[in-house]
């Protein structure tokens, strides 16, 4: 960053009119390019038109928009006003109207939010269950929006005011949000483009979505207070052709970019079309986060890339949060190589205890494990047991994390905020161990199940799919299977039902159970497993446990 | 292009190649993606697929996953953004 900005908004402010911002690529035929100055037009329009719908200084504005230019300069514009926006996931088109209005109502509740912003296109029955209690309005906007033509008071000097909240997925993470002021955010700005020697001859590519911290803080803030170019698309038509990331980065020399693990070994098995004259050469970093780090994922893609002029050493990992902003670890700073690789025997990954570290890989049941790098300045993190104990070098538990960009709080929420974070330290719930000074990030400590970087709670799943009356009700459990096809975890679910039920039926009730995850969580199943009455096994709350009906399934299927 | 033969060809490679549990009977008007059968990395499959039944290159800027949810919207995608390959 070019100056000490106290503000997003006077990092925007002061970014070169001309300098070229967001290239929104589409196909090859359908690009938006968007200079700085053009952009802040269209903030300063956002903020006028949020201003004439009564929202002030303080005021929540939840944005509910497709990923676009559109979305992007709306957040800045409610950011322009002194307001507080949040970005949700636009919703698709297999989500359950009730369900996804409840979501929207709990959070815009929680929130206290002024304004609801949605596009044209948005469905009108998802909007059906909002609440006027608490004086939320729903906006329609379109794309194009004209400068206002009289003066608006832009706000510019409060820099521990809350600058934006972020949710994470799920009906668990739409109660969290995640309140960062304008002092954090740009601090863990500074701080981050330090450590990966950010220049202005820099471009970021992106197709993360904007509602997620590495979309929103990475490859958009990012950007925006160091006045970077940015080329971006879709998550969707990323996943549709995923060499088009790749022809994207070549044609427009983009230098960096971060990805979740899974990305990295889809992209080298499946991005295979027209990849001629692809030139990798300009990507100097990209960087693995948000999942935990496999050296398959990386060698993979590493393997594919050198064909096309991919630098090995370009591939680097980080752990980042939204509690935290963003990065708290990142590999490779100060010329630091690679992220460090360590082998481990994986039987003692299954132990409480210290790991037993290998020289090599050749030992049976010997594990890579990939580090996520070195904490960056201002953060530290440390390893307890269940208990709370200290944990040392090489012995796993949870991750605990203190550092200077952590955030105020879940908005609204202090019994949330209290629960997560003690003493300064904010507990991750994520397990891993530090080795040689570097974080090693094994999974999550709970049942959290992680998909392509999207964190689904069990509970939300098992609720949904005992909705269907002939499971029996409460006994389903939900978890994470990591795939090594794909590079990450895909969800598997056992029901036990009330009664005996044949092939078809199980079938049947395996079909909607898919179904109503696809619709109430946007969510594929992987597995659907349909087991007869007294299959689960319960907890001595006679609950169902989910490790332990988890490990009598995989004996199961082994047999 | 014979497209009265897409349909079915198409059908068929999805039971056998994507959902992959011969107990789900599909037919051309089955839900895909919004049944949860069909998850969103499997969408660059039906896209390749389509693409090479019908010798068109679909721009997936222009393409929406509720486009694909069936073999008919499918196949009525491919009419409505479906483009000639670059020779």
């Amino acid at each position: 960053m070019k100056k000490r900005y106290a503000t997003i908004v006077e990092a925007l402010a002061d970014a070169p009119a001309e300098r070229p911002f967001i290239t929104m690529w589409r196909d090859a035929d359908d690009i938006t390019e968007i200079t700085f100055g053009r952009f802040r037009e269209q903030a300063l329009g956002y903020a006028a038109l949020f201003a004439s719908e009564g929202a002030e200084e303080g005021d929540r504005i939840v944005l509910v928009l497709p990923q676009d230019v559109m979305v992007m300069s709306a957040f800045a514009g409610a950011m322009l006003l002194g307001a507080v926006p949040a970005i949700l996931a636009y919703p698709n088109f297999k989500v359950d109207a009730a369900k996804y209005s409840d979501g929207l109502r709990g959070v815009s509740r929680n929130l206290k939010a002024r304004l609801i912003v949605v596009d044209d296109a948005f469905p009108e029955d998802l909007l059906a269950y909002l609440p006027q209690e608490t004086g939320t309005r729903t906006l329609r906007c379109g794309t194009v929006i004209s400068p206002p033509s009289g003066s608006l008071s832009v706000v510019r000097d409060a820099p521990d005011e809350i600058a934006f909240i972020q949710h994470s997925a799920g009906t668990t993470g739409l109660q969290k949000g995640v309140a960062l002021s304008h002092a954090k955010v740009l601090r863990q700005l500074k701080t981050l483009g330090n450590a990966i020697g950010l220049t202005p001859e820099d471009r970021i590519y992106s197709w993360l979505p904007l509602y997620h911290d590495m979309g929103l803080v990475a490859c958009f803030m990012l950007p925006l207070a160091y006045h970077l170019p940015l080329v971006m698309q879709s998550p969707i038509t990323w996943v549709m052709r995923p060499e088009s990331m790749l022809s994207l980065i070549g044609q427009y020399r983009c230098s960096v970019g971060w990805v979740p693990n899974f990305a990295l070994q889809f992209m080298a098995r499946r991005a295979t079309a027209d990849l001629d004259g692809v030139d990798l050469s300009s990507l100097r970093l990209l960087v693995n986060c948000s999942e935990p780090v496999r050296a398959r994922s990386i060698d993979e893609f590493v393997s594919m890339g050198a064909d096309y002029g991919l630098r090995e050493e370009a591939v680097h990992a980080s752990y980042a949060m939204a509690e935290n902003v963003f990065a708290v670890t990142q590999s490779g700073v100060g010329g630091a190589g690679p992220p460090r690789r360590v082998w481990v025997d994986g039987r003692t990954l299954m132990e409480d205890g210290p790991l037993t570290v290998l020289a090599d890989g050749n030992d049976e049941g010997a594990r890579c494990l990939v580090s996520s790098g070195s904490c960056l300045p201002g953060n530290e993190v440390r390893i307890v047991s269940s208990r709370g104990e200290a944990m040392p070098d090489g012995t796993p538990g949870e991750i605990l994390i203190r550092s200077n960009t952590l955030f105020q709080g879940y908005f609204n929420r202090p019994d949330l905020t209290e629960r997560a974070v003690q003493d300064g330290w904010y507990s991750s719930r994520d397990r891993g161990f530090v080795l040689h000074g570097e974080l090693f990030v094994l999974g999550r400590c709970d049942d959290m199940i992680n998909v392509a970087g999207k964190n689904i709670a069990p509970q939300d799943i098992e609720e949904t799919v005992c909705a269907d009356p002939r499971i029996h009700d409460g006994r389903a459990v939900a978890f994470g299977l990591f795939n090594p096809d794909v590079g990450t975890e895909e969800i598997v679910v056992v029901v036990e039902v009330y009664d005996e039920v044949d092939r078809a039926e199980t079938a049947t009730i395996a079909r909607a159970a898919r179904a109503a995850v696809a619709a109430d969580l946007s969510a594929a199943l992987g597995s659907v497993y349909v087991r007869p009455p007294r299959w689960i096994v319960k907890s001595t709350a006679g609950k169902p446990a989910r490790a332990a009906s988890r490990d009598k399934l995989l004996r199961e299927l082994s047999c | 292009m014979d497209k009265s033969a897409l349909g079915p060809e198409l059908l068929d490679y999805i039971s056998r190649e994507i959902v992959r549990q011969p107990s789900i009977e599909l037919t051309l008007d089955s839900p895909l993606i919004s049944s949860g059968l069909v998850d969103s990395f499997a969408l660059l499959d039906l896209l390749l697929k389509v693409e090479e039944m019908a010798n068109l290159r679909i721009p997936a800027g222009k393409v929406q996953p509720e486009d694909m949810d069936t073999v008919t919207l499918i196949l009525r995608t491919v009419e409505r953004v479906g483009k000639p390959k670059a020779s």
